[in-house]
């Protein structure tokens, strides 16, 4: 899962490399509509729907990951 | 291209494409090459404001026409309401008013020849109103669309925006057993054909139709059909339910050279570029081998059920044919392409072909006769016209007599990535002669009968045979292997008057040596 979400965050941000230090500090196009576009490719990779509580939440890789790991397992 | 909106639509629109803030027309980049108008109808409760934005928008969208350039193309998308709540069941306000909004944009359409008018309910109607919008991202993102929609939206739009900058295919290429009819011409016969009368001839019947229409709108037609020249001539003449004839096409290559050559030689008789070609054929093997060969020419999936051609016509023109208006000069455009045409008959060599064919992993399975595949044989031989050297007619019977006298009796199937073909051909020796060689048409053009007479050659050498007779029988229908067994290296010892020939071959001379990508398998 880990691995997707950095594939995930290297395509939707357009990143040469990726890291898990990524968020939205550090990363240009992390905007809103980059958000967007981040909701819709983990939504479908991973078959979920996401809350806009969580989709709010959602400004780093590893808030990503600890959202996605509770959404995972139940 | 810069685009106005009322919501959140970037993910929709390709990435150089620039956006005006929501709902804000005080900005029109001059630099922009062209505009987009997409504003969709408000998502709102009161009725009367509604009304008055969609009204509110129209103004706007009059304003934005009179200061842009003349010279510059507006795109308007129509208002659809994807969410509306009447409250009682003859509440139709919002939605008149959407449609007030949508005469207004045609009106204007007519008076400026920069804008193009859109119907954007051409994709909405596609999709449930539940998938079209999705509420979580209208309220978090203000999307007016569901952000799930973007990679059809974004295939729609492509396809639109090529229709205005008219940018649509010219040709189609038709194959015809299975494709333009049902059945084979070459087995089945003029009358035997389907088309017309019950299904499935209905359904090719009203694809024939729907192609002519398309021919009317300027897209040109030509055939390009592994068939006898002279047969489909007289399909096209005596077959009263036949819709498109010979006079319809601008062209045609009915022959036994592989599609590719012949499409090549299409594109430089009618002049016109394999870039502005559209491949239609029944066989994927053929489908596979345009692919390939010519990666410009567009090779859309062709239906496995003759009812489903209506759709399959439908996309087609959606994919390739759409535009946005049609001219006269494109409705003359058969014609005079017709009147054109320079017969080249180019011959061109390939050197890639073996490539092709070893792409294919073509699996020859040859087998024995035995008590399971001998009815297959001999029903072979009943049915198989074209390619057939001496035609004669067996029964099961016969085929068991001749192997207890001793004939050698094999037959082929063939498989590739494609699909198995199952047993397609058969051969039959009597002592030291060839009494009968054959091979269903479906499978011709891939070199497979070489490659079949090769091993069999080699496993009679084997057995302790030098010289190989063999004969030509002509018919009707076998005119394509009269000089088959001159190709495969015989020698012609007499040819009688019937046309008939006989020939000779030393197997100790013979080249048997069989290309790689013929995975041969011997049972």
């Amino acid at each position: 899962m880990e691995e997707k979400v950095l594939e995930i965050l290297k395509n939707v941000f357009e990143l040469d490399t990726v890291d898990t230090t990524c968020s939205q500090q550090t990363c240009e196009k992390w905007d809103s509509m980059g958000q967007l576009n981040l909701v819709v490719e983990l939504e479908s990779e991973f078959d979920i729907s996401l809350e806009p509580e969580e989709i709010g939440e959602m400004t780093s890789y590893d808030k990503i990951v600890e959202i996605l790991r509770v959404k995972l397992s139940c | 291209m810069f685009v106005f909106r009322n919501n959140t639509v970037e993910r929709f629109f390709p990435k150089e494409y620039s956006f005006s803030g929501y709902d804000d027309i005080s900005v029109i980049p001059a630099d922009a090459n062209g505009y987009v108008w997409f504003y969709q109808a408000p998502m709102g409760h009161s009725r009367e404001t509604s009304i008055e934005e969609i009204l509110g928008y129209q103004q706007k969208f009059d304003f934005v026409l009179a200061q842009t350039d003349a010279n510059k193309t507006i795109i308007a998308l129509t208002m659809e309401d994807i969410y509306t709540l009447p409250l009682t069941d003859d509440d139709y306000a919002v939605r008149r008013a959407s449609e007030q909004y949508n005469a207004f944009l045609f009106e204007a359409e007519k008076k400026h020849a920069n804008l193009k008018v859109i119907d954007f309910s051409e994709f909405t109607r596609n999709y449930p109103a539940a998938d079209l919008l999705d509420w979580k991202f209208y309220f978090i993102s203000q999307m007016g669309i569901s952000p799930k929609l973007t990679k059809d939206f974004q295939a729609w739009w492509q396809r639109k925006i090529d229709s205005i900058a008219l940018k649509r295919k010219k040709c189609i290429v038709l194959d015809l057993d299975n494709t333009l009819w049902g059945g084979v011409l070459g087995e089945d016969g003029i009358s035997g054909i389907k088309i017309g009368g019950d299904y499935p001839g209905k359904a090719f019947a009203f694809f024939q139709k729907s192609l002519l229409q398309l021919s009317k709108s300027g897209v040109i037609l030509t055939v390009c059909s592994k068939n006898n020249e002279a047969d489909v001539l007289e399909a096209w003449e005596k077959n009263p339910f036949m819709v498109l004839k010979k006079e319809h096409f601008a062209a045609y290559r009915i022959n036994w050279t592989d599609k590719a050559t012949n499409i090549r030689e299409l594109a430089e008789e009618l002049n016109i570029g394999l870039d502005s070609f559209v491949f239609v054929d029944d066989n994927p093997t053929e489908r596979e081998l345009i692919r390939q060969m010519l990666p410009m020419v567009s090779v859309p999936e062709f239906p496995t059920q003759p009812y489903e051609l209506p759709v399959f016509f439908k996309k087609l023109v959606e994919d390739y044919f759409k535009v946005y208006s049609i001219t006269e000069e494109d409705k003359k455009k058969t014609e005079q392409y017709k009147a054109n045409a320079a017969r080249v008959q180019a011959q061109h060599s390939f050197s890639d072909f073996g490539a092709f064919l070893e792409s294919l992993d073509i699996q020859i399975t040859i087998e024995a006769a035995n008590e399971f595949n001998i009815p297959r044989i001999a029903q072979m031989t009943q049915k198989t016209n074209q390619f057939n050297l001496t035609t004669k007619r067996y029964t099961d019977a016969d085929v068991k007599d001749f192997l207890s006298n001793g004939w050698k009796i094999w037959c082929v199937s063939v498989a590739d990535r494609f699909g198995d073909n199952g047993i397609t051909g058969c051969i039959m020796i009597n002592g030291d002669e060839i009494d009968t060689f054959l091979l269903s048409c479906r499978i011709l053009g891939k070199g497979i009968e070489k490659a079949f007479i090769k091993k069999v050659m080699a496993l009679l050498k084997e057995d302790g045979i030098v010289s190989l007779k063999a004969a030509y029988q002509p018919t009707a229908k076998n005119a394509q292997v009269a000089d088959f067994y001159d190709r495969c290296g015989f020698t012609c010892v007499t040819e009688n008057a019937d046309g008939s020939k006989n020939y000779v071959l030393d197997l100790n001379a013979a080249d048997l040596e069989i290309e790689k990508y013929y995975h041969i398998n011997l049972k």
